[in-house]
């Protein structure tokens, strides 16, 4: 086995620090530093430094915990479901059951094929009908872009309209804004 | 989820407050509340503000719960969002990361006690002074070690969650941890004896 070099040694005392020295290593570093006063002294300052930095965190407030759970907001994701595959599954199911019911009469494996072939065939028209919708959206909106360019009057009107938008929007940024500072003030006066 | 004397993961904890058990985000904030105040507060040398940034953190984490993802670590993203934060709020106050008794004459207070067994006016001086040797050491490494220092002593995360969240490899976080504590250790000779 060849000797790590001090240079190796010096890495594993920052890893033992760390209390990240592989096993295999430590039995090494252990024979080493017993050998080498200058690796002793470095261990030595790096658990200090470890140490004193340790020391220094800051208290947290009793109460933040409290705080935080009281200032906790319903998040987007609490209202959406559902949340796993468990529903959809249930009604993949359920519609699969009364198609396999309504196909009924003729023997289980036709039955649950027929079944299948329904809900295939329920998913196809769905596609069918989202895509023919988004279809007609664009040419809507197309048609209505054609209208806006086609004079300059109703182009104007355009503009103005962008320009009011835009100028509610920066309005309402602005409170919000000044709205977050007064409430941060407040934390901190709080 | 884990059951008996086993704690949960992070990860279950995550995971059963998806399913609406709003009271087991609790216990995340008591398991990181402490790393990630004083992680924040050597960012941005207030207090207040620590505690603040750290709650807005938590809130902002809890809103988009449903987002992480379980094959990383919780506290790799907690961290991640809490240094985004931070790196904001310092822009937007323009705080100068520079020196503490730069702070000083600007008016941008110190504010903080830190713990000690030391009592009476010395002891008290003594911590004083090593609170303020301790932050300007830590405000005169460069970025690059800096964050990493607070990420790993601090924000107490593994090398392998460090490597991951700054998008390094591991033997360079590891490289500039290293050399980050020498420069600290120069600095802070004076007190790695107490």
């Amino acid at each position: 086995m060849t000797r790590p070099d001090h240079s190796t040694y010096r890495e594993w005392l920052n890893l033992d620090a760390d209390g990240a020295l592989p096993a295999e290593s430590r039995a090494r570093l252990d024979e080493h530093l017993a050998a080498c006063p200058e690796c002793r002294a470095e261990r030595a300052e790096l658990f200090a430094l470890s140490n004193l930095l340790q020391r220094s965190s800051v208290p947290v407030r009793p109460d933040f915990r409290q705080q935080v759970m009281s200032s906790l907001p319903s998040a987007g994701w609490e209202s959406r479901s559902p949340r796993t595959w468990a529903f959809p599954a249930a009604v993949f199911a359920l519609l699969a059951g009364v198609a396999a019911f309504t196909m009924g009469g003729r023997g289980a494996h036709s039955s649950l094929l027929s079944a299948l072939t329904a809900v295939a065939g329920m998913f196809r028209a769905s596609a069918v009908a989202g895509a023919g919708l988004i279809s007609a959206s664009w040419k809507g909106l197309g048609m209505a872009f054609a209208a806006t360019l086609s004079s300059p009057m109703s182009l104007g009107a355009f503009g103005v309209f962008v320009l009011c938008v835009n100028l509610v929007l920066v309005s309402l940024l602005r409170r919000r804004r000044s709205g977050a500072a007064e409430a941060g003030r407040e934390r901190s006066r709080r | 989820m884990t059951q008996g004397a086993e704690p949960p993961t992070d990860e279950e904890l995550v995971e059963a407050v998806l399913e609406g058990d709003r009271e087991r985000f609790g216990v995340l904030v008591d398991r990181y509340q402490g790393r990630l105040v004083s992680y924040l507060f050597r960012l941005l040398r207030n207090v207040d503000d620590a505690h603040d940034l750290a709650q807005d953190v938590l809130v902002k984490v809890y809103q988009v719960l449903d987002r992480f993802d379980a094959q990383f670590k919780f506290s790799t993203w907690l961290f991640r969002v809490a240094q985004n934060a931070a790196i904001d709020q310092i822009r937007r106050r323009r705080l100068k990361l520079v020196s503490l008794r730069q702070d000083d004459d600007e008016g941008e207070g110190r504010d903080w006690d830190l713990p000690s067994p030391e009592r009476g006016p010395y002891g008290e001086m003594r911590n004083r002074e090593r609170g303020d040797a301790i932050q300007e050491a830590i405000d005169a490494l460069p970025w690059e070690y800096r964050e990493l220092i607070l990420l790993r002593h601090f924000g107490e995360l593994p090398y392998e969650e460090i490597a991951h969240l700054k998008q390094m490899p591991l033997g360079t976080v590891k490289n500039k941890l290293f050399r980050g504590r020498q420069m600290l250790k120069e600095k802070l000779q004076d007190f790695l004896e107490d």
